[in-house]
C-alpha cells in the first residue's frame, strides 16, 4: 500500500484529503488533519480504548488502523450529531447516571456502546454491553456509574 | 440541606459526550512545532559527548542540549537544584539530555532518534535493598544514597519489647505504582519577547509557574500558565514535566512547540509512587500493643538530597490510626536512578495501610485475639492524640469500623467455600494547610467564581465549588458558573491536589458571600441578614429588616464601576493551618503533621482460585467519614473511582524495572490495570456528623476512599485461602507460591 488521497464518509459528511502517506492511522488523519479531536489519542497502542470510532458501525480502534484501511468507509465519532440517535441515548443515559468524570475515556465508551446497540439494539445483553466495553479502560469512574448508565439504556431499550 | 437534586448533574457532561472539550494532547497552534525529548541512553553515568547536528541537519528542525541554556535563558537558571538536561550527571532512566522540535511528530521522533550521545557509564542503583542488602545503620546517614532520614521516639521501647508477652515482627514489600492517567502529559508553549507562556495539563497552575521561574531563571511575572481540562491527574500533573522544555523550544525557535508524551514516556518518566521495605515489630502485652517498631526503606528515585518530602510524610501512616504508647520509627528516603518519587492518590497511603492493616491483623492471629476485635481496640478517639502527638479531632473511623465489622459478619455468614472477607480501615489528611484564594463575581443574572485551576475529573472544581455555593448563596445551581482563568488573570490558589479543593476553596467561598453580604447589606441600609433570590432571570437581595421587607434586584444596586465590571467583585481567601506533632519525639529529619483527619473502613469479600491463585474481588462495600456530604453524586463517584484504582494497587499494578535500571512494562498491557469486568459491585454509606475544616464541616474525599483497598482485598484473601499476603500487589502469582502451587 503506497500514500495518496482518501476519502472517508465521517459523521455523514464527505471528507477528503490528498496527500496521507500508507502508514498514517485513522485517529491522527481524523485529529489532525479534519480537526476532529474529540477522539481520545491515550496510549496509541491498542490498550486503552480512548479511540474507539465506529468503521462501517463496527467498534475500531483507530489508533491501530491504517487511514487507507478504511478508503471509502463511513466513520462515526464522539462528534456525531443528529443523524446518530443511538449516540445521543447512550449520552442521555451519561449523563442521567453521571458516568464521566475527566471524560478522556468517555469517546471511546459512548462509541463503542453506540456501535453494540446499533448492532443489536433491543437484544443486547448487559453480558454482551460488557463485552463491548471491556477495551475500554477508565480511571475515574470505576466503571461504576458506566454500569448504571448501561443498565439504564437496557431498561429503556426502544 | 439542599436537596440533591439542585447540584446533581456535572455542567460539564454534555460538551464532554460530545468531544467538544479541549484537553492538553489536543493542543495546537498556526506554525507550531512538535517537540520530542532526547532521553539519557543509559539510567546512570556521564554525557561525554552530545553530539546534535545530525538532527540540525534535519529540515526546519531545532535542536537544543546544555550548551544552548546560556543564549535561551537569563544567567539565574543556573542556580536551579537540578540541571534542566542530564550532562555531567545523569540521575534517572530517560532523562533528557537534549530537545528537539520538527514540523511534523514523525519529523520530531526522527530528529530525537538522530541526536548521537556518549555517555561514561557509572553503576546503575536499580532499588533501594540492592544498595542496603542489610539494613542502613548509623553509616548510611548523610550517604549519596540517602535523600532524607527521619527518626523519632516515644516512651522506653526497649522496655517494651523486653516486658512483651509476644513479639511479632515481619517485613513487606510494595510495589511502584503509576498513575495512568489516560491523557498522558502534553502542553503548547509560546514565547513572545519577554513574555513566556504555556497551556498545559496540569493540577497546580501557580505551583507550575513558580517552580518554572526556579528552573527557567525567570521572575514569576513573565511566566503564565493557563490550564486545559484535565485528563485525570491522580497527582501525576501537580508540577511541571515537559513545560520547561517547550518553553525552551519555543524560545529557540521563535515558533509555538507543542510537547507531549507518548504512553510509554508517560509510563518512564511519570514522577509517581516507587517500592518500598517495611519492617514492622509489635509487642504485645496483656492483649494491648505496648510498643512498636517500624522501620522504613522508600524508594525515592532520583529526588534531591535534603528535597525528599514522601518520607517523611508518609511515616506517620505506618503507625497506623492506632493507640501505640511507646514507638520508634525510622525511614530512609533512598535514592536509585528511577525518576524522582511523585504524588499518586493519596501517595503511599494505601501502601502503608496495607502494611499496618496486615501487620496488625497478623499480630493478633499470633496472640490468639480475634483480630478485627484487636484493631478496634485500639483505633483513635476524637480527644486523644496521634502517636506524634498530634490532637485527633471528629474523627469518624471507629464508627466506620463497627459498620464494617456488622456488613463483614453478614458476609460471612452467606460466603461460600473458597470465599474469604476482609475488613481495613485507612486514615486520610484532608490538604487544608495549603492556602489559596477565588473571585466571586455577583452578576445581575449569576454569580461566576473565577478560579486558576481547571477540573481535572473528579468534579470538584466544575460541580463541588458550584455546590457550596448553592448552599451559601442560597441560589439554584444553574445561575453559578465557575470560570477557569489562566495565571496572569486569576486570583492565586494552591491547586487540585491533597484532596483539599472543595475544603479550603469552599471556605473561600463562604469567606467571599460574607464580605458580599455586608456590602449590600450597607448599600439597603439593612443593617441585618441579606439574602439572595430569582425573580425570573434577575437575582435580588433581599432583607427583613424591623422597618420591613426590602426586595431589589442586584441590577439596581450596582455602582457605575461594578455596571462596567459586570457585578459585585469580591475575592474569598482560605489559609488555613498545617497540623503539628510533638517534636520532642523527633531525633532526626522532619516530619509533618497532619491538618484533618478522615476515615475509612472497608469491607472486600474475593473468591480465591484454588488453581491458579487467582482473585476475584465479589463484593465491596466502603463506610467513609466526609464530615459534611457537599455533592452526594460526586462523593459517590470519588468513592467508587478510588476503590476500583486500590483494587490496581492491591491486585495487578506493579511497575518492574531490570537489575540495569530499565523499566521493563511501559505500556498498559503489561502494566494492567482494573478493566470493567474486574471491579466488583461497590455499595458506599457516608457517616456524617464528625466535621472536619472544609465548609459546613465538609471534609476531602478524593484521596481516601483508595486508602483501605489494598489491606480489605488482602485480608480477605487471606481468609479465603489462607495465604498471608506482605507484598503487593497480590498477584495471582504471588498468592499460588504462597500455596505452594508453583
Amino acid at each position: 500500500m503506497t500514500g495518496g488521497p482518501i476519502a472517508l464518509r465521517v459523521n455523514g459528511v464527505e471528507r477528503r484529503a490528498s496527500d496521507v502517506p500508507a502508514s498514517e492511522r485513522l485517529l491522527d488523519t481524523l485529529r489532525w488533519r479534519f480537526d476532529l479531536k474529540g477522539t481520545k489519542e491515550g496510549c496509541r497502542t491498542g490498550g486503552c480504548g480512548a479511540c474507539t470510532v465506529l468503521v462501517d458501525g463496527e467498534s475500531t480502534l483507530s489508533c491501530l488502523t491504517l487511514t487507507h484501511e478504511v478508503d471509502g468507509r463511513a466513520v462515526a465519532t464522539i462528534e456525531a450529531g443528529g443523524e446518530s440517535p443511538t449516540m445521543e441515548r447512550v449520552r442521555a443515559a451519561f449523563v442521567a447516571e453521571g458516568a464521566l468524570q475527566c471524560g478522556y475515556c468517555t469517546p471511546g465508551f459512548v462509541v463503542a456502546l453506540t456501535g453494540l446497540l446499533e448492532e443489536r439494539g433491543r437484544a443486547a445483553s448487559r453480558d454482551e454491553m460488557l463485552e463491548a466495553l471491556a477495551g475500554n479502560l477508565c480511571r475515574c469512574t470505576g466503571y461504576a456509574a458506566i454500569g448504571r448508565a448501561v443498565e439504564r439504556l437496557r431498561a429503556e431499550a426502544p | 440541606m439542599t436537596p440533591a437534586s439542585e447540584t446533581a448533574g456535572r455542567p460539564d457532561a454534555r460538551a464532554k459526550l460530545h468531544g467538544a472539550v479541549r484537553y492538553g494532547t489536543d493542543l495546537e497552534s498556526p506554525g507550531m512545532l512538535w517537540g520530542a525529548l532526547v532521553p539519557a541512553p543509559r539510567p546512570s553515568g556521564a554525557v561525554r559527548r552530545l553530539d546534535l547536528s545530525a538532527a540540525r541537519a534535519l529540515p526546519g528542525v531545532v535542536a537544543i542540549g546544555p550548551d544552548d541554556l546560556d543564549r535561551l535563558l537569563p544567567p539565574a537558571y543556573r542556580s536551579a537544584e537540578r540541571p534542566l538536561f542530564a550532562a555531567a550527571s545523569i540521575d534517572y532512566g530517560f532523562q533528557p539530555i537534549a530537545a528537539v522540535a520538527a514540523p511534523t511528530r514523525a519529523a520530531a521522533r526522527a530528529a530525537a532518534e538522530a541526536v548521537r550521545a556518549t555517555v561514561d557509564p557509572a553503576p546503575v542503583v536499580a532499588d533501594v535493598e540492592s544498595i542496603f542488602p542489610d539494613w542502613p545503620g548509623p553509616e548510611a546517614v548523610g550517604s549519596p544514597h540517602v535523600a532524607a532520614h527521619v527518626h523519632a521516639v516515644r516512651g522506653d521501647v526497649d522496655a517494651a519489647f523486653r516486658d512483651a508477652d509476644r513479639v511479632v515482627r515481619e517485613t513487606y514489600r510494595t510495589a511502584s505504582v503509576h498513575q495512568v492517567a489516560l491523557e498522558p502529559h502534553a502542553c503548547l508553549a509560546r514565547v513572545d519577547g519577554d513574555r513566556w507562556t504555556v497551556r498545559t495539563s496540569t493540577q497546580s497552575p501557580f505551583g507550575t509557574r513558580e517552580d518554572l521561574a526556579t528552573m527557567l531563571g525567570l521572575p514569576e511575572s513573565a511566566i503564565e500558565v493557563a490550564g486545559t481540562w484535565v485528563g485525570g491527574g491522580f497527582g501525576g500533573k501537580g508540577a511541571p514535566l515537559l513545560e520547561p522544555y517547550a518553553l525552551l523550544l519555543a524560545r529557540a525557535s521563535g515558533r509555538p512547540v507543542r510537547l507531549a508524551l507518548d504512553y510509554a514516556e508517560e509510563f518512564r518518566l511519570g514522577r509517581t509512587t516507587l517500592p518500598a521495605v517495611v519492617r514492622m515489630e509489635t509487642a504485645v502485652r496483656d492483649g494491648t500493643i505496648s510498643g512498636r517498631r517500624v522501620r522504613l526503606l522508600l524508594d525515592v528515585g532520583a529526588a534531591l538530597p535534603g528535597r525528599d518530602f514522601a518520607t517523611g510524610y508518609s511515616i506517620g501512616f505506618l503507625l497506623g490510626p492506632y493507640r501505640t504508647p511507646t514507638f520508634e520509627v525510622e525511614g530512609f528516603g533512598v535514592r536509585t536512578h528511577k525518576p524522582p518519587f511523585g504524588p499518586h492518590r493519596a501517595p503511599f497511603a494505601p501502601q502503608c495501610a496495607f502494611v499496618v492493616e496486615s501487620h496488625l491483623d497478623h499480630v493478633a492471629r499470633e496472640v490468639g485475639l480475634d483480630p478485627e476485635a484487636f484493631r478496634a481496640a485500639h483505633l483513635w478517639r476524637e480527644g486523644e492524640a496521634t502517636p506524634l502527638g498530634q490532637p485527633v479531632g471528629p474523627f469518624g473511623l471507629a464508627a466506620a469500623f463497627e459498620r464494617a465489622r456488622a456488613t463483614a459478619r453478614a458476609w460471612r455468614a452467606a460466603a461460600p467455600p473458597g470465599h474469604g472477607v476482609g475488613v481495613a480501615g485507612g486514615f486520610w489528611s484532608t490538604g487544608t494547610g495549603a492556602g489559596g484564594e477565588l473571585r466571586l463575581r455577583l452578576a445581575p443574572s449569576e454569580v461566576v467564581l473565577e478560579v486558576g485551576e481547571r477540573e481535572i475529573g473528579s468534579g470538584s472544581v466544575v460541580a463541588g465549588l458550584r455546590a457550596v455555593a448553592v448552599r451559601v448563596l442560597g441560589l439554584p445551581a444553574d445561575r453559578i458558573r465557575v470560570e477557569s482563568l489562566g495565571t496572569a488573570e486569576a486570583p492565586f490558589d494552591s491547586g487540585v491536589f491533597g484532596s483539599r479543593t472543595v475544603a479550603v476553596l469552599g471556605r473561600a467561598i463562604e469567606a467571599a458571600a460574607a464580605e458580599l453580604r455586608s456590602i449590600l447589606a450597607a448599600r439597603l441600609g439593612a443593617g441585618g441578614p441579606v439574602e439572595f433570590g430569582i425573580d425570573g432571570e434577575r437575582i435580588h437581595v433581599r432583607a427583613d429588616p424591623a422597618g420591613g421587607r426590602i426586595d431589589r434586584p442586584l441590577a439596581d444596586l450596582l455602582t457605575p464601576d461594578e455596571r462596567g465590571e459586570g457585578g459585585v467583585v469580591v475575592v474569598g481567601k482560605h489559609y488555613g493551618r498545617g497540623g503539628t506533632i510533638d517534636e520532642s519525639l523527633v531525633r532526626a529529619g522532619t516530619f509533618y503533621g497532619y491538618t484533618d483527619f478522615t476515615g475509612a473502613a472497608h469491607v472486600a469479600e474475593v473468591a480465591v482460585d484454588r488453581a491458579t491463585g487467582a482473585v476475584r474481588v465479589v463484593r465491596y462495600t466502603a463506610f467513609q467519614d466526609v464530615g459534611t456530604l457537599v455533592d452526594p453524586p460526586a462523593a459517590r463517584a470519588q468513592v467508587e473511582g478510588g476503590i476500583a484504582m486500590g483494587l490496581g494497587t492491591a491486585l495487578t499494578e506493579e511497575a518492574i524495572w531490570s537489575d540495569d535500571g530499565r523499566l521493563l512494562n511501559p505500556g498498559l498491557l503489561d502494566y494492567r490495570i482494573p478493566t470493567f469486568g474486574e471491579v466488583p459491585p461497590i455499595e458506599v454509606e457516608f457517616l456524617e456528623g464528625f466535621p472536619g475544616a472544609g465548609p459546613f464541616g465538609a471534609k476531602g474525599l478524593g484521596e481516601p476512599p483508595i486508602i483501605p483497598v489494598p489491606a480489605a482485598i488482602a485480608l480477605a484473601v487471606r481468609e479465603a485461602c489462607g495465604a498471608h499476603a506482605t507484598e503487593l500487589p497480590v498477584t495471582a502469582e504471588r498468592t499460588a507460591r504462597a500455596l505452594k502451587l508453583l
